[in-house]
This record gives C-alpha cells, structure tokens and sequence, in this order.
C-alpha cells in the first residue's frame, strides 16, 4: 500500500486529465474541439514529464507538439473549414483493424508491465542525468549516426514538400496574367 | 530540498508580486504609450483623469468593465468565452524565470529574486510563446467572421514563421553562458559585457522577432486595422477585449523583460553589492527603454504587407539568424569561451 | 467652342443626320439622334481624339415628353469640352450604353439609370447605384415627388402659415420624414443577400481557375469599415489574399444632392455646394460660381479673381496634406504623418475662418466675386503660411519618402496605365501620376490661371507612390502660384454689381468647372429663368476615379486594396451625393 503523498494525489489528477482528454479527443464530434483536447493531452502529458525530472523533454513536448503542430493541424482544419465531422462514417474495415491493433498495445502493455518489475521501467535519478549537457553530449556521442540520419530525413522531406509546391507556380503565373487582361 | 510553509508563502507571494507587476505594468504600459505617441504626433495626449492624465487607465478600466459583452449569434460560444483567458496566461506566466535581482537577507533568511530558476528556462520561453499562438487562432475561429478568420490565420503563419528567428536569437546568450538558466546568463554577463555588445545581431534580431511574436506595428498583421478592421479581436467588447488588450502589452513587457536581461545584463548596474534592491529598479529601467523603442517603431513606421512579412522573416531573419549562431560558436572555440 | 465647332462643322457637312447644332437660345453643343450615339461617340474618339467622356448627365423636360443625355466630350490634349445631346422621350428613355467605348462610362450610366430612369442597352452592369435596390421610382424626374413633398421651391411656404414655423416631420405620427414604397413592409423585410452583385462577380472569378480547387471567399469591405474613408463598400472576391476581382458599392450616405439642389435658389445652393466635398469647400464654391456666372454673363473683378485662386489653391493644399496623410495611414503608420500634416493644415484653415467666418464649410464665393475682402491682418497670415509651408513640405518628404517600407508598399503597385486612366474618365492626381500631362488650369484654362507662372506635375509610374509624390509636387507648385498671386494682387472690389439675394438667371445651360484638388469637379446646370435650377448636376471628380479602382485592384493583396483606394483620394460626401 503506497503511502499517499502530495505528488502522488497531483499524479493521478494529471494522469486523469490526460486519459479523459484523450478520450474526449476521440469522441468529439468537432475537430478543433478534437484537437484543443490533443493539445491539453500533450500538455499534461509534458506535466507528467517535469514530475519525473526531465524538464527538457516535457518542454520539448510542449514546444514541438503543442506549441508547432497542432497549430498547423488546427491551421489546416480551420482553412479548410472541417470541423464538423459527419455523424456515420463507413469505414468498417479501418475501424475493425484500429480495434485489433487497440487491442494488440494494450496486451502489450499489460504483459510487459506484468512480466517485469514496474519499477524498473522508472528512471529513478531525477535532475542532470536528462539535462541538455548530457542529452547535447550523448546526440554528439553515442547516437551521432541516427541522428545525422534523423536530420538527414528531415531535410529531405523538407526539399520534398518545396518541390512538391513549386511545380503549382508557373502555372499558377500565366492564370494571373489572364485576370488582368 | 526541504519545503516549509515559509518556502510556500514565499512563492506565493513572489507569484502574486509578478502578477501584480505585469497588470499594472499593463495598465501603465499603456498609459505611457498613448504619452510618447502624443509627444511624437506634437499633441498632449490623455491629461483629464488625474494630474497629468495619471488616472487613466482606471477610467479605462472602468469604462471596458461597464462595456456589453457581445457574443455574435453563430460564434461557437465556448471557444469564443475562453479564447481571451488563453491568450492572456502565457503571458502572464512567461516572466517566472526571470530573475529580478540579486539574492537579498530579510530576517536571517536568504530570499531569491526570482521564481523559479530552472535549468532550461530558455526553453520555456520558447514553448510558452509557442503556444500563445492559440489564443489568437480560437478567438478568430471562433468568431465566425471573415477578418477574424483572416486575422487568426495570418498570426498563425506569422508567429510560426519568427519562432524559429527568435529561437535561435537564444542561442547566442546560451552559447556564451554555457546554460539555458537565465539566472547563469546575468552571472556571465556580470563577469564579462552585457551580450548586446557581443551579439549585437542576435539582439537585433531577437528585437525583430519578437515584435512579430507580440503582434506590435509595423508587424501587426494579424490585428492590421486599414484591412482586417480589427483582425481577431474584431467581434470582442467589453473585459474579453480588454483580455486581448491587456495579453498584448504583458507580452510586450515579458518580451522586454527577456530581453533586457539576455542582452543587456538585466538587473546588472553599479553599486548593486551595495544595495541589492536597485536589481529591480534596474531591471525595470532598462525594460522601460524597450518599451520605449517598440512605441518609438508604432508611432513611426507603416505596416509590412503580410507576404512580404513572411518573406522577410523566411529569406532575410531565419538566414542571418543561422549566420549568428555560426559565428558566435566559431568566435568561442576560437578565442575561448566563458 | 470655337475649334470644337470647327471639327464638328466638317463632320455636319458630311453627316448632316448625325450632328446638329444645338441653336435654343442659352443653349450649345450638337444633337445626335439616340440611335446613332454609340456610333457617333466611337467616330469622336477614334477619328476626332475626344478620348476622354468626361461626364454623362441628363436632364427631364418634364412637361414636354423629353429627356435629354448630355455628354461631355474632352481631348486629353487638352481644349474646351464638347456637348452631345440626345433627345430621348420620357416613356421609353432607352439608349445604348457607351461602356464599350469608353469604360469611364460605366459608374455614371448606372447614376442616370437610378436616378433618371434611362436604360442603357448594353451596360455590363446595369443596377441602382446610389439608391438602395428596392428604391420606388427615379428621383431626379421632375414628376418625383419625394415624401411630404411641399413645394417646387425653397423656401417652402407652408413652412410658415401666418408667420408660424411648423416642420413637416411633426405631421407624421411616425415623428420622422420616413415613407415607404407601395408593397413594402419594414417588418417582414429580409435584407437582401446581394446575389445579384455576388454573382456579376464570379465570372472574372471563373477566369482564375486553373484546375487547382481552391476556394475563393467574398469579402466585403465596408461599409463600416476603418479604412474605407466613410461609408464606402468593397467587394472583393479573394482567392487566398489576393483580389480576383472588386466591385465598389456605394451610396450610403446618399442624400440626392442634386435633387436638393433644384429646389434650392441659386445662390442659396452656394453654402449646400461646400457639403460635397467637405474637405475642400472653397472649390466647390468655385466650379459652382464660375457655372451661374457662366449663366449670368458676368465677371468678378480683378482683386476678386486673385482672392479666388488663392482660395482654391489652399484648398488644393489642405487637400493633398490630407489625402498624404491618411495616406500613411492607410498603409498602417499609426497617425503619426496624419497629425504632422494636419498641423499644417490647422494654419490653413484658421486662415479660411478669418477670411470666411467658417473652417470648413467656408460659404465664400458668390456670383461675380467673393463674399469679403482680405484686410492687411489676413495677407500677413497668408504670408506666414506661405514662409513656413515650404520648409515642412522639405521635412514631411524627407521623413517620408526614406522609408523603406513606404516605398516597398507603394512602389508597383495598384498601377493605372496612361491608357486606362484616359479610357476610365479618371482627372486630377490620378491621371497625372498616370502619365498624362493633364490639368485643366492649363489645358482648358478658366479665371486667371493663364496668368501665373507654374507646371503642371506628371509622374510616369501610375503607382501608388508616383499619386503620393505628384500630390507633394502639387503642393509646391500650389506654393509658387500663390506667391505670385500675393505679389500681385491688385487693390480694388471684390464683388461686381452689389451683393444681392435672389438672383435672376436667365434661361440656358452652362457647365462650369475647375482643376479640383481630386479632379475635374464640373457643375452643368440648366435654367429656365426661374429663381432655382431647372437641372443640378455635379460631375464628382472621385465618383468617377471610382471606375478605376476595380482594374487596379485586380491581382494585388487585400492590404493593398485600401492603400489603393487611399491612394484616389476619395470623399464619400461627393461620391455619394
């Protein structure tokens, strides 16, 4: 029986927000609803990180998911004008394989978390052993190929998304010049 | 770390003083701006409501408190309701790491002027200005018009776009210091020169970039009046109005705040070890002369078309900002860093 | 019309059925049977180079069954203008449009369709334009009457029976002058969705697309709106940011001036004529002087002529530091360029109240003269002005003009080619910055302006800065006319005859104009020696710039529509009317 302290009350009411926001992600019928309740996950998501003594991943989490994209989600819904979804949707087969596959995690968790110590998942030193020192040091250290890999995708990707919107312009241009005639 | 109930008044009280500092500042700030543009436009500005117009902002406070709230017919209500209240947290709480002095000694106890001194306090910045786009987004979305919507997408794209200016503008403070605690880059600047003089581009940049973040003229698309009327807030009255007003002017001083402490020593001034409570009158001062700069640009320059705003800051800002962060790290490994 | 009739004259010798002179007493100009007016404005301006339509008008002879189109025809190389009229009768009042021909049509043909009556086969757009759609009738015919109507003329004689005043509105329960059409039921009314006008849009829209399927969204500028300059509309179809296509909306704060206008006495329209354009009344005393002493016959005298031009010339001043400004603000400088032009501007207009007894609304010109005499007090003020204008113009186009976002927004854009604008009947800053060399002071001189020593400003670009550089070189060149005009100003009356209330003006028409500070401002009046105007029109030089807006519009961003439009310099006063 663990001993009920401060951290652990303020644990479970985060980790309770973060489960009903997600669900609530899941269920709502409008999209911007959908994804300010992603955001609100992601954020306490990141709450949950700073207790356990990473800040730099919890802020990480907020910068780049809720901070960069999920506004360019809710850009995008917003611009396309989206937000409501319709009531029955007849993807069956999708919504049979995203059950199983729901099904497969959640067997997964449950075996692992059984099979093994819980307590051996948590990485127990708190403070400098995550801190940007030592995760600057390790990038440039032991995981230097992946992450020159990571990067190296990155960029392609970036150079892909400009070609992909380049080839609109010329196009674009001559249906210009006729407007003005 | 032991926590006593004195540690948790100590916070709260230090909370609530930094809460207290940025809505008066809010209400000050504003009443200073309408005197330096008055000065600027050769007119005298507010001067009814008290001696000197010191009054003001009451009034105005009064006057936005008795306003109708109006909530257009289609707006989706929720978000419109709560829009104002997220545009208006982040920035009051992005000043928290910010340190305001040097430690002082009341009583025997050794008291911090600063909140919260974490290790990647840069860091938060970042990330609490990167989701005070969201405010802005909603609350055009949620109106249901048409300059709104245009006003919350076009601070979307731009914010995005000045993010990264402004977060590499960061670097070059880090670089120097060796950490992202703001309370480690005033030491390094009480050891060396304050960094404007070391990284005069970056806070030339930083400066740029966060007039694009706090939607200030000539960058003030979003709310740009000639066009969009009033940009997202068009459909606000009343204290949800007064909740924009009030997010864009606390942001404008944190942005000051910030600034004046990565690039110009923040509470650092002479005679400090003499009297540790000048920290803050410094700190202030030096925040008062950004203010000034930011209204100096408002009463003077027109406004950059939203394409070339993007252009600027993807083409000219985000490259030079790049060339900084090279040149700084080059100029510390070649004559030594620290 | 001595060269004019010369062209003409070759041209009634071999189409003796197509022009006519125009021989009622008081009257002038050519006829042209309304069938061949098309045809006969298109041999005018390809054959004869009266490339410019500077006004299209009408008049209702009411009990006679004629309405008659009064064109004005002008070279953009200058000369007096030509008149064209047709007769057409009052039932069926059709004629073809000339938007084909001369696109500077297009607004004006839609105001006489709304208010007179007269079809226009032909027009693109043929829809009321300064009165609202479900308007009952054509105002300006003269068996109109409006509701509670009282008398033909002012001052209406049922206003004091027995020497009591009784206002019209305090017969009507309602407790204001408020009638509706026959039909119409202000409670069950929906405001109309303007489909109409939405759908004359979307076939230039039809043109942009380009397989690509985005969206384009209607946006309405106005009518409230912050940089509109009043109560002005825009619709503009907006692909992204970008302007597919714009159409301006007008007539909110339409009051059927002309219509007034022909009820009021002659000179009791003198104080009415500053309403129009609020920022320059004194030349709109001016054009409407100059038309009823065109009528009259008669002359101001010499010190009179030089009060005139030194009047118009502020008012050309005051105008164009007022168009800058705003100007600056349009492109989101915050007031600052507006206050230090406004500043200049305040010394002007104390001038005007020392002269006038008014600021703004000055009521200064009468028939033959002017009202007062300028004493030593007023010259030195005058002077003074004159001494400190040119040093501040130095520094407002110093602080200006080196901005680099100024240029950056201005520069290129919202271009109006020299063709355009002659085509779209635009006058004033806008056809100069265009390119054409063309000033009324010199190309069709009126009052003494044959005698001062100045240029007529022309910029090359069309573009938004080349209007605010050409409205600054106006302003100095304003300077150095004024200076002579003090120098010379002889001593003498300032009014011929003496100053009389009711004037008899005898039976004819005359068009009387000025150079305004926005364009050519004509007024063409007809009379039939009664005490009021049988016919009141105003040729509103910004009414008529309108018609470029929406091809400089075309293909640039929303931000730079309203820079744009701040850039014609409009005044909804006038626009509206």
């Amino acid at each position: 029986m663990p001993v009920i302290t401060l951290q652990l009350v303020i644990f479970i009411t985060v980790a309770a927000l973060a489960i009903a926001s997600a669900l609530g992600m899941l269920f709502s019928r409008n999209t911007v609803y959908s994804a300010l309740l992603l955001v609100f996950n992601f954020t306490t998501v990141a709450f949950l990180y700073f207790m356990m003594g990473a800040p730099f991943i919890g802020l990480a989490q907020i910068t780049v998911y809720a901070g960069a994209i999920m506004v360019l989600f809710l850009f995008v819904i917003m611009l396309l004008g989206t937000e409501q979804i319709a009531r029955i949707e007849q993807l069956s087969a999708q919504s049979v394989a995203a059950v199983l596959l729901g099904l497969v995690i959640i067997t997964e968790a449950v075996v692992v978390f059984l099979l093994r110590n819980p307590t051996s998942l948590v990485v127990t030193s708190g403070g400098d052993v995550v801190s940007v020192n030592e995760i600057g040091g390790l990038l440039y250290s032991q995981y230097l190929l992946p992450f020159e890999i990571t990067s190296f995708i990155l960029l392609v990707a970036v150079v892909g998304a400009i070609i992909l919107t380049k080839q609109e312009k010329p196009a674009g241009k001559a249906v210009e010049g006729e407007v003005k005639k | 770390m032991v926590i006593d109930s004195a540690m948790i008044w100590e916070w709260v009280i230090k909370s609530v003083a930094i809460l207290i500092f940025c809505t008066a500042g809010f209400a000050y700030t504003t009443l200073y701006e309408r005197k330096v543009l008055a000065r600027m436009q050769v007119r005298w500005g507010p001067n009814r409501a008290g001696p000197r117009g010191i009054l003001q902002p009451v009034a105005d406070g009064i006057k936005l408190i008795f306003k109708e709230e109006l909530i257009p017919a289609k707006a989706d209500k929720l978000i419109f309701v709560i829009a104002p209240v997220i545009t208006v947290i982040p920035a009051l709480i992005i000043t928290g790491v910010v340190p305001w002095g040097p430690d002082i000694t009341i009583g025997g106890r050794t008291i911090h002027l600063y909140l919260a001194n974490i290790n990647v306090a840069v860091l938060y910045i970042m990330s609490i200005t990167s989701i005070s786009v969201y405010g802005i987004t909603l609350a055009g979305w949620s109106s249901n018009n048409k300059y709104a919507t245009l006003g919350g997408l076009r601070s979307t794209a731009q914010m995005i776009s000045y993010e990264l200016a402004l977060g590499l503008a960061f670097v070059g403070p880090i670089l120097l210091a060796g950490s992202m605690s703001l309370q480690d880059i005033v030491a390094a600047q009480a050891k060396s020169v304050p960094f404007i003089l070391l990284q005069p581009l970056g806070a030339v940049i930083y400066m740029i970039a966060v007039i694009a973040e706090v939607n200030r003229a000539p960058f003030d698309m979003p709310e740009a009046e000639q066009e969009l009327t009033a940009g997202y807030h068009t459909e606000y009255s009343g204290m949800k109005f007064a909740l924009f007003f009030m997010a864009e002017y606390i942001k404008m001083i944190a942005v000051s705040t910030i600034g004046a402490t990565l690039f110009l020593g923040g509470y650092l001034g002479p005679f400090l070890n003499v009297a540790p409570w000048l920290g803050p009158v410094y700190l202030i001062g030096k925040v008062a002369i950004l203010l000034y700069g930011l209204i100096w640009l408002r009463a003077t320059l027109p406004r950059i078309r939203y394409d070339r705003l993007m252009a600027f800051g993807w083409k000219v800002l985000f490259p030079l900002a790049l060339l900084n962060v090279v040149l700084t790290a080059a100029g510390i490994t070649l004559f030594g860093g620290k | 019309m001595s060269d004019q009739s010369a062209v003409v004259g070759t041209v009634t010798e071999v189409f003796p059925d197509w022009f006519s002179p125009d021989s009622r007493p008081g009257y002038a100009g050519y006829i042209v049977p309304s069938e061949r007016m098309r045809e006969a404005a298109g041999y005018l301006k390809n054959r004869k180079h009266f490339d410019m339509l500077t006004s299209v008008t009408s008049a209702d002879y009411f009990p006679e069954d004629r309405i008659e189109m009064v064109y004005h025809f002008r070279r953009s190389t200058g000369g007096e203008p030509l008149r064209i009229k047709c007769f057409l009768s009052r039932v069926e009042s059709q004629i073809d449009s000339l938007v084909d021909v001369f696109p500077g049509a297009e607004l004006q043909e839609r105001e006489v369709w709304d208010l007179m009556g007269v079809r226009f086969t032909g027009h693109p757009d043929l829809r009321r334009i300064l009165t609202w759609e479900g308007f009952a009738g054509h105002p300006l015919r003269k068996d109109w009457k409006e509701p509670f109507f009282e008398d033909e003329i002012k001052p209406y004689k049922s206003r004091w029976p027995e020497g009591k005043f009784i206002r019209a509105e305090e017969k009507n329960p309602l407790g204001d002058n408020l009638c509706f059409p026959p039909g119409f039921d202000p409670e069950s009314w929906v405001p109309d969705k303007d489909e109409i006008l939405y759908k004359s849009m979307t076939r230039v829209a039809k043109a942009g697309e380009d397989g690509m399927d985005s969206d384009t969204i209607i946006v309405n500028l106005g009518p409230q709106h912050p940089s509109t300059h009043g109560v002005f509309r825009m619709v503009a179809r907006l692909d992204g940011e970008t302007v597919v296509d714009l159409k301006p909306v007008m007539g909110y704060l339409h009051r059927n001036h002309e219509k007034i206008g022909e009820r009021n006495t002659f000179l009791g329209n003198m104080p009415f004529t500053d309403r129009l354009d609020y920022i320059c009344s004194m030349s709109n005393n001016f054009a409407y002087a100059l038309a009823v002493e065109k009528l009259l016959n008669i002359a101001p005298p010499e010190r009179a002529e030089y009060i005139r031009v030194i009047m118009a010339e502020l008012t050309r001043i005051v105008n164009h530091l007022v168009a800058n400004g705003f100007l600056m603000n349009d492109l989101g400088a915050f007031f600052t360029p507006v206050l230090y032009s406004l500043e200049e501007r305040e010394f002007i207009l104390d001038f005007f109240e020392a002269a006038s007894g008014s600021r703004m609304m000055c009521n200064y010109y009468r028939f033959g003269g002017v009202v007062r005499d300028l004493d030593e007090n007023m010259m030195s003020m005058l002077k003074a002005i004159l001494e400190r204008l040119p040093r501040k113009m130095d520094e407002l186009e110093k602080y200006l003009i080196g901005s680099e976002i100024v240029r950056i927004r201005s520069e290129g854009v919202g271009i109006l080619t020299p063709e355009a604008a002659i085509a779209n009947s635009a006058t004033g800053p806008l056809l100069r910055a265009s390119g054409v060399p063309y000033d009324l002071r010199r190309a069709d001189p009126y009052s003494i302006y044959d005698r001062f020593d100045f240029d007529v400003c022309v910029r090359y670009h069309g573009d938004i800065y080349d209007r605010f550089m050409l409205r600054i070189d106006e302003i100095r060149q304003s300077i150095r006319i004024l200076k002579q005009a003090v120098r010379d100003m002889p001593s003498g009356p300032v009014l011929t005859g003496k100053p009389q209330y009711q004037v008899r003006v005898p039976a004819g028409e005359a068009y009387g104009r000025v150079e305004g500070p926005k364009g050519e401002l004509g007024f063409y009046l007809v009379s039939n020696g009664k005490t009021n105007p049988a016919r009141y029109h105003v040729r509103a030089p910004t009414f008529i710039n309108l018609t470029s807006l929406a091809g400089m519009s075309r293909g640039n961003k929303v931000a730079d529509v309203v820079t744009i439009l701040g850039s014609i310099d409009i005044v909804l006063g006038e626009v509206d009317r």
